[in-house]
């Protein structure tokens, strides 16, 4: 898909610290970096796909993004303006046109509303139509997230429909206000494989239908490869490559985007095939300036890893890695 | 946990199943509460006293001698024994005492209920902003609940009416549901604090959701059954602070309630003369206030499945 050179989503230095509270006899604890000078851009209309394993921060981002959270440094644009200023009128704008879809089905709908009452609510708040149109709005939104006929889950509960189902309806909400850039943070971690399969072709149709921007969070990079227009890898709050899907996966340029596509289970794994790039123990960590994958990389070199971080700017035009090596 | 579908509901009308929810969760509820032994003895108590409360209207209407405060038995001046005109028998001035029971009963539950209903409210919104808004505003409002929650409610009560004189019923009511909502509220606060994690909180947040529409669209549904469940204990406390406050002496002199009976029995001295006196407003305090208190333990179960005897689906 051709995506416009007008990025939609723009985060320039992202950091963002996490800090255990002071007690009464102690100072507050060593920061924990969950985001270190992050840049990052999504076209309108892609699908970006952002891969790292727990911890890494890719949660952390998307939170940012819909400003669940606030960062400590940087700025995010979308459309131009600078989200974490935004107040009042601009906000209620920002809040309808950037959408999250969550993680966990069974902990992101309400159990006291019905299926009506959660997906209209955006409705609701944003003023949008009366009542025969939001109800018209909702059905129709239901039949696009696949719960048809719409009728028949109205007045439905969360605790009576299956995770795949429930996980529609979420789709369904963050849908019905017509976004222009939404989230998904992992939305398939929950469901079993045939399910997720259906979810992402769901976000494909999404896609196509409303040409809507998608920052897809996942830890599966062959999710990413199913679903995603570029793929972003990150590890330890950094990005470590960047790159069109398919370029990402076939020609994998650091490290730990290879330990990355090695740790995939497939069907015909030829053990010669393995990039090896990850430590069987890891280092002892080093101070200072150095590569965040420093310890854990099988490929690195003590005088230049060890000494300073690289950046962002090694290899071709649109396919990019953080690595001295590659 | 997915649910076959239901044929039932799916052809009633909109209308109807809209509210489907909360009847199956409380047709839930029933059956458990059903299978509880101690439950069924508090709801029939409860019961009970409720009967004796409707039918304290009743007594005047036959006779203006039954009125319970004013009636006096023109043939009687004294302290009566039971007897057919006069069931539980006449008080030291000719006022039967079965018709002031039934009263009392009323009184005991328009106590109960209302004082328990104000703190309910006040220690639930009280709760849900402290553990919603979190930081300085928490602070306050605990420290506040903490510093209400160590005075001594009849005590103060007891020193508020000796500086003010004699208090009408409704200001008791209201002295004792401002000092009984704290332990309403700290666990509301403690279950809005869960809540505030949760997703689907977050969820809303993302959809622009304001404060308000937060605390009252998306966590009160969610902590509800727990204020209820405290509202039992709440008027447990109540009555017996009320009938404390009565017996002592500081109640409201317009009004017949089991303590105030309590402290007539002590006051012109048959304590120990006449048990047909002393005996019944005495077993209706503890009878009522045991049927809350076993109606909010069978509720607790109902709500916290922890709870539950491991044999209930016998």
């Amino acid at each position: 898909m051709e995506t416009d050179p007008q990025p939609i989503l723009k985060l320039t230095g992202i950091t963002k610290h996490y800090r255990s509270k002071a007690s009464l006899f102690g100072r507050a604890g060593k920061p924990i970096v969950a985001l270190q000078d992050l840049s990052l851009e999504v076209g309108a209309g892609e699908i970006l796909g952002l891969v790292g394993e727990s911890g890494s921060g890719k949660s952390t981002t998307g939170r940012l993004i819909v400003k669940l959270e606030v960062p400590d440094a940087g700025h995010i644009h979308l459309n131009g303006a600078d989200t974490p200023k935004l107040k009042g009128k601009t906000l209620a704008d920002f809040r309808r046109n950037v959408q999250m879809i969550f993680q966990d089905p069974y902990q992101s709908l309400n159990p006291h509303l019905s299926i009506y009452d959660t997906v209209a609510e955006p409705l609701i708040i944003h003023g949008a139509g009366d009542e025969a149109g939001r109800r018209q709005t909702v059905c129709e939104t239901l039949g696009f997230a696949g719960l048809t006929p719409p009728e028949e889950y109205l007045n439905r509960y969360p605790h009576q429909l299956s995770g795949g189902q429930r996980q529609r309806v979420a789709i369904a909400r963050a849908m019905v206000l017509q976004p222009a850039f939404v989230v998904a943070d992992e939305p398939t971690s929950m469901l079993d494989a045939s399910i997720s399969f259906q979810i992402f072709n769901l976000l494909l149709e999404v896609r196509r239908e409303m040409g809507v921007a998608i920052l897809f969070i996942t830890h599966s990079i062959s999710a990413a490869r199913y679903l995603c227009d570029r793929i972003a890898v990150i590890y330890r709050g950094s990005l470590m490559e960047t790159g069109p899907a398919d370029q990402v996966i076939n020609n994998p340029l650091h490290p730990y985007t290879k330990a990355l596509i090695d740790a995939q289970p497939g069907f015909d794994c030829v053990e010669a095939d393995r990039y090896d790039t990850l430590l069987a123990a890891e280092r002892d960590p080093v101070g200072g300036e150095h590569c965040p994958f420093y310890s854990r990389c099988s490929q690195a070199v003590k005088e230049t890893c060890a000494t300073s971080a690289p950046l962002l700017e090694h290899g071709e035009s649109d396919h990019l890695a953080a690595c001295y090596y590659i | 946990m997915s649910l076959p579908d239901h044929p039932k509901t799916a052809a009633r009308p909109a209308g109807l199943s809209v509210r489907f929810h909360w009847i199956r969760r409380f047709r839930e509820g029933w059956a458990i509460f059903r299978e509880n032994l101690i439950g069924r003895i508090g709801l029939m108590l409860l019961g009970l006293f409720g009967l004796m409360a409707l039918c304290s209207f009743i007594p005047p209407l036959i006779d203006p001698m039954y009125h319970p405060m004013t009636g006096v038995d023109p043939a009687i001046s004294h302290s009566t024994g039971p007897s057919l005109k006069h069931w539980l028998g006449t008080d030291f001035i000719g006022r039967d005492i079965f018709s002031q029971l039934l009263a009392g009963a009323r009184i005991a539950f328009m106590v109960g209920l209302s004082s328990a209903l104000i703190s309910i409210l006040l220690g639930t919104t009280i709760g849900m902003i402290a553990g919603y808004a979190g930081r300085i505003a928490d602070t306050l409002l605990m420290r506040l609940a903490d510093m209400i929650m160590v005075m001594p409610t009849l005590l103060v009560v007891l020193i508020l009416a000796s500086l003010f004189g004699q208090l009408s019923i409704w200001t008791i009511v209201l002295l004792i549901a401002l000092f009984r909502w704290p332990g309403v509220s700290r666990v509301i606060r403690a279950q809005t604090l869960t809540l505030k994690q949760r997703p689907f909180i977050e969820a809303a947040r993302v959809a622009g959701a304001s404060h308000t529409r937060i605390i009252f669209r998306h966590i009160m549904p969610n902590v509800l059954p727990l204020s209820l469940l405290y509202m039992t204990f709440r008027v447990t406390s109540a009555i017996i602070i009320e009938a404390a406050l009565a017996f002592l002496g500081f109640g409201d002199p317009g009004t017949v309630s089991w303590g105030m009976m309590l402290q007539w029995v002590w006051k012109t001295g048959h304590m120990f003369q006449a048990p047909y006196w002393l005996l019944p407003p005495g077993i209706c305090i503890s009878l009522l206030t045991l049927s809350f208190f076993m109606l909010g333990r069978s509720m607790d179960e109902v709500l916290d499945p922890r709870l539950r005897k491991e044999d209930t689906n016998r």
